[in-house]
């Protein structure tokens, strides 16, 4: 962009008119004059009319340009250099792409140690007062001196977390918003088509990018274990396949059981059947034959192993008995005493509030004797729809009891809400519904989702499974309210229940409430990583208006070129004194008739 | 050996024409140059007819040595030059154009209008012819045939062409074929025919008309008359140039026409002088700010076989 520093002179601009309008005014009513020799006059004009015509309106163009000339050389111009050999103190943020993708081989090395190379030279290029800013695929802007980051640089390697390219671009500018020197922001990558977004900007971007093309690479996009928990007599786990085409061997094991194989077409999924194993969490791993990226050849799920519940329940419960029934007969559950559902029982039990309003403080009462931290309410028929989350979706609630926690401790027990108010809590072994499970009541008992809510209900939420999660490194996982730990390992994670768990790096995550699993974490690569294609010029320039595509080679001497700013006034003064030799050269003798 | 004294009367014939007609009235005028055209010119304006001496008269400066009577000078000790009269019954007729072009001058003040200066130049012609005992005639023309004075050799013809060439005032338009139809029933042997105008007409209809009058056997001399400001182009920064004839006009800015019309210009004169060479005719080209004497010699030079 070009910018002036006298830009109140480009007021002078219209100036230029001033020649077209002089030709206009003297054009009115030339004198006559008396000449017997006009035959002569008319014999040459109709010989030279066209060319003198065409060098008028060419002296009028050429007076016009000067002015133009001239004021735009008064205005005090610059423009940014393509190419700066030296700079003013900027401020720059150098993006490093280390996203898996970058640990892809090209030519027996990691794409990232090309993308280090050009790092190097780009900061080799910074000046002391120059600031600096260092952001890789873990989303934080570290400034530093050139040592420090070409430090930063040599350790980096690929990690698990995707990178998305807009996201660090806005970010960057952010962090260039802060700085008062000219900035400018300069992005190292391999340029995956799947790892761009729009970014609204307003400094230069240079985007650098590898010139070699990528490998063909096929890669684990999602293992799935189905219904959990599953029961000892085993479970089945699909294996979903993305890159490009072929197939790829694929091999399931669980734990130390018999490893399952079969070949896989990219984009397509193989199911592997498991056999049995005893209660408890099992880790499911899938893996490929390796390629030229290695980190998306394997993946894993978590599997909870457990008997079906032993449910007892009023079959006059015209909803809850049909339900059950279901469940009952694709095996999820079995007749028995272990779990009571509807009503409180002596063991686990899910409660829903009575039909006769007046039997609910006999029921509260309950519920306090067995130590319950939460209680049923007031009655509110005001309709409301319940808050989307792990356990429910967006559900018709026309009726409900509000829960009241005893204590303030009892409000990490909220497993659903309506309205940001509690409707279904867990205290110990009780769970309580704000609403019976009739239409009447709620629409949840004629959606498609409400036997496999009743499933989660009975066989996890009750018997204190609270979520089986999954995500990729890096994403933001939403806990359950109980949850106070997460465990990898030796590695223990203190956490806040309801808020955001960010996962490090791949592999098998359980969730902790005090000393108990409640649920488990897994956590994949970003399926996207693995389609290596880059995005073409014209996606960059279109997605980021005003960016600038080089190869990697070129990035150093790209990287200062929007704080490297020349002068235009000699060149335009030059242009001044041009146009005014050929305005003199057309006027005089040189464009006259001949 | 002494040079007589040089007379201190002005050469009319070498003043500038504008100057010279403000010392003297028509005749007056044309008598000072003819006077001093003779005096400088010394041998007959028509060498080739036949010749004989007539008289002595002294030496004066700017006479040609060859002319001296060596033998009067060996004798006498003094300067006489010899001088010849010649045996001549011409008949010679000037066809004059007083177009309303004729009356322009580019600049009123400095410069003789062509009219002004063709009716000097024709009267200072005039007696020269009548002096050699010619008969001179005249035909004024515009669109028409204005005056006609048949041709004559007596002494009373001249004043009687001055009074002719006196009244003459500005026409209209120019065709000159009439008047040099009228030549042919006005010569009817074979004669000089001097056309003086500023050749602003149809070219090629005049030329056909010049060359029936050279097909009867006479002797043709085309004065081509200009203005010096019809050779070089001015006027101010813009204008519409109408000719006062036809009315037609062009709008320009003459420094943009300048080299471009001085080609033009000298290209009719080129062609001209090129077609009247061609049918046996002299053309002769002459601007106003030409001396008188200038241009008679220039005239009787080429009748007498100089171009």
């Amino acid at each position: 962009m070009s910018s002036f520093l006298h830009p109140w002179v480009l007021l002078g601009l219209p100036l230029a008119a001033v020649p077209l309008i002089l030709h206009l005014i003297q054009r009115r009513d030339p004198p006559t004059v008396e000449f017997p020799a006009v035959r002569y006059l008319v014999q040459v004009t109709q010989e030279h009319q066209r060319r003198l015509r065409l060098r008028h309106w060419l002296l009028l163009l050429i007076r016009a340009l000067l002015i133009l000339a001239l004021v735009l050389a008064a205005a005090g111009p610059s423009a940014p250099l393509r190419e700066a050999v030296s700079h003013t103190p900027s401020a720059l943020v150098l993006v490093v792409d280390n996203s898996p993708s970058s640990g892809v081989i090209v030519a027996g090395a990691p794409r990232l140690a090309q993308l280090r190379t050009a790092a190097h030279r780009v900061l080799e290029r910074t000046t002391p007062s120059d600031a600096l800013w260092l952001l890789t695929s873990d989303g934080v802007a570290r400034r530093g001196t050139p040592a420090d980051l070409l430090a930063a640089v040599d350790s980096l390697q690929p990690t698990g977390r995707r990178m998305d390219l807009g996201e660090a671009v806005t970010t960057a500018g952010d962090v260039l918003r802060s700085d008062s020197r000219p900035g400018s922001i300069v992005v190292l990558t391999d340029l995956q088509a799947t790892a761009l977004s729009p970014a609204p900007h307003d400094f230069p971007v240079v985007v650098a990018r590898a010139a070699e093309p990528a490998p063909p690479n096929i890669g684990l996009a999602r293992v799935d274990a189905g219904a959990q928990p599953w029961t000892p007599e085993g479970g089945a786990v699909t294996v979903a396949l993305t890159g490009d085409s072929g197939t790829a061997p694929v091999s399931v094991v669980s734990g130390d059981g018999p490893a399952r194989q079969a070949l896989v077409a990219a984009g397509g999924a193989g199911r592997f059947e498991l056999g049995g194993a005893v209660p408890g969490w099992w880790v499911v791993r899938a893996s490929k034959a390796p390629d030229e990226l290695r980190s998306d050849d394997e993946a894993l799920a978590l599997v909870r192993v457990a008997p079906v519940a032993r449910v007892a329940w009023d079959p006059g419960d015209r909803y809850v008995s049909a339900v059950c029934d279901v469940l009952e007969s694709s095996g999820r559950l079995r007749r028995g005493a272990e779990l009571n559902l509807g009503s409180l029982g002596p063991g686990l039990s899910i409660v829903v509030p009575p039909v006769d309003p007046a039997a609910l403080g006999s029921l509260n009462r309950q519920l306090e004797r067995r130590g319950a931290a939460w209680r049923f309410g007031a009655l509110v028929t005001a309709p409301g729809v319940s808050d989307s989350g792990a356990l429910t979706g967006r559900e018709q609630v026309v009726r409900r009891y509000t829960l009241e926690p005893l204590r303030p401790s009892a409000a990490a027990g909220v497993l659903a809400t309506v309205g940001g108010a509690p409707w279904v809590v867990r205290t110990g072994d009780v769970v309580l519904l704000g609403s019976r499970l009739d239409p009447s009541w709620t629409g949840l008992p004629l959606s498609a989702r409400f036997v496999s809510f009743m499933d989660a209900m009975i066989n996890r939420i009750a018997r204190g499974q609270l979520a089986l999660l999954s995500g990729a490194p890096g994403d933001a996982v939403l806990l359950p309210d109980l949850v106070t730990d997460v465990a990898q390992g030796e590695h223990r994670w203190v956490v806040e229940g309801g808020a955001a768990f960010h996962p490090p790096a791949a592999g098998a995550y359980f969730l902790l409430s005090g000393s108990d699993t409640v649920g488990g974490l897994s956590v994949n690569l970003d399926p996207r990583e693995s389609a290596l294609a880059p995005a073409s010029e014209d996606q960059v320039e279109t997605l980021w208006e005003g960016s600038r595509v080089v190869r990697l080679g070129q990035a150093p001497g790209a990287a200062f070129a929007g704080a490297g700013r020349a002068s235009l006034q000699g060149p335009l003064l030059w242009l001044a004194l041009l146009l005014a030799l050929v305005e003199v050269a057309l006027a005089s003798g040189l464009g006259r008739a001949r | 050996m002494t040079a007589p004294a040089a007379s201190s009367r002005p050469r009319l014939d070498l003043l500038d024409p504008r100057q010279a007609a403000h010392l003297a009235g028509l005749e007056l005028l044309t008598e000072g140059v003819v006077e001093g055209f003779l005096t400088g010119l010394h041998r007959s304006p028509r060498r080739g007819f036949s010749v004989e001496f007539a008289e002595h008269r002294m030496y004066q400066p700017g006479d040609e040595l060859r002319y001296v009577d060596w033998k009067l000078l060996g004798r006498k000790d003094r300067l006489y030059v010899k001088q010849y009269e010649e045996e001549t019954n011409l008949r010679a007729m000037l066809v004059t154009d007083v177009s309303r072009s004729m009356a322009w001058s580019g600049d009123a003040e400095t410069v003789l209008s062509k009219l002004d200066y063709v009716q000097r130049l024709a009267a200072a012609l005039a007696l020269l012819l009548i002096r050699q005992r010619d008969a001179v005639g005249l035909i004024a023309f515009d669109e028409t045939v204005r005056s006609v004075v048949p041709a004559r050799a007596r002494p009373a013809q001249w004043h009687q062409l001055l009074a002719t060439l006196n009244a003459l005032t500005p026409g209209k338009g120019t065709a000159a074929e009439p008047a040099l139809r009228r030549v042919v029933d006005l010569l009817r042997r074979r004669g000089l025919v001097i056309f003086i105008s500023d050749l602003l007409l149809d070219r090629e209809t005049a030329l056909l008309a010049l060359k029936f009058l050279r097909h009867r056997g006479h002797q043709v001399i085309v004065l081509h008359v200009m203005d010096p400001a019809e050779l070089e182009l001015g006027g101010p920064a813009e204008a519409r140039f109408e000719d006062p004839e036809t009315r037609q006009g062009v709008t320009l800015r003459p420094k943009d026409w300048v080299d471009a019309y001085r080609e033009t210009v000298l290209g009719v004169v080129k062609a001209w002088r090129r077609a009247c060479r061609a049918s046996g005719m002299q053309y002769h080209q002459i601007t106003t700010d030409t001396p008188f004497g200038l241009a008679l010699r220039r005239v009787v030079g080429g009748a007498s076989g100089q171009t």
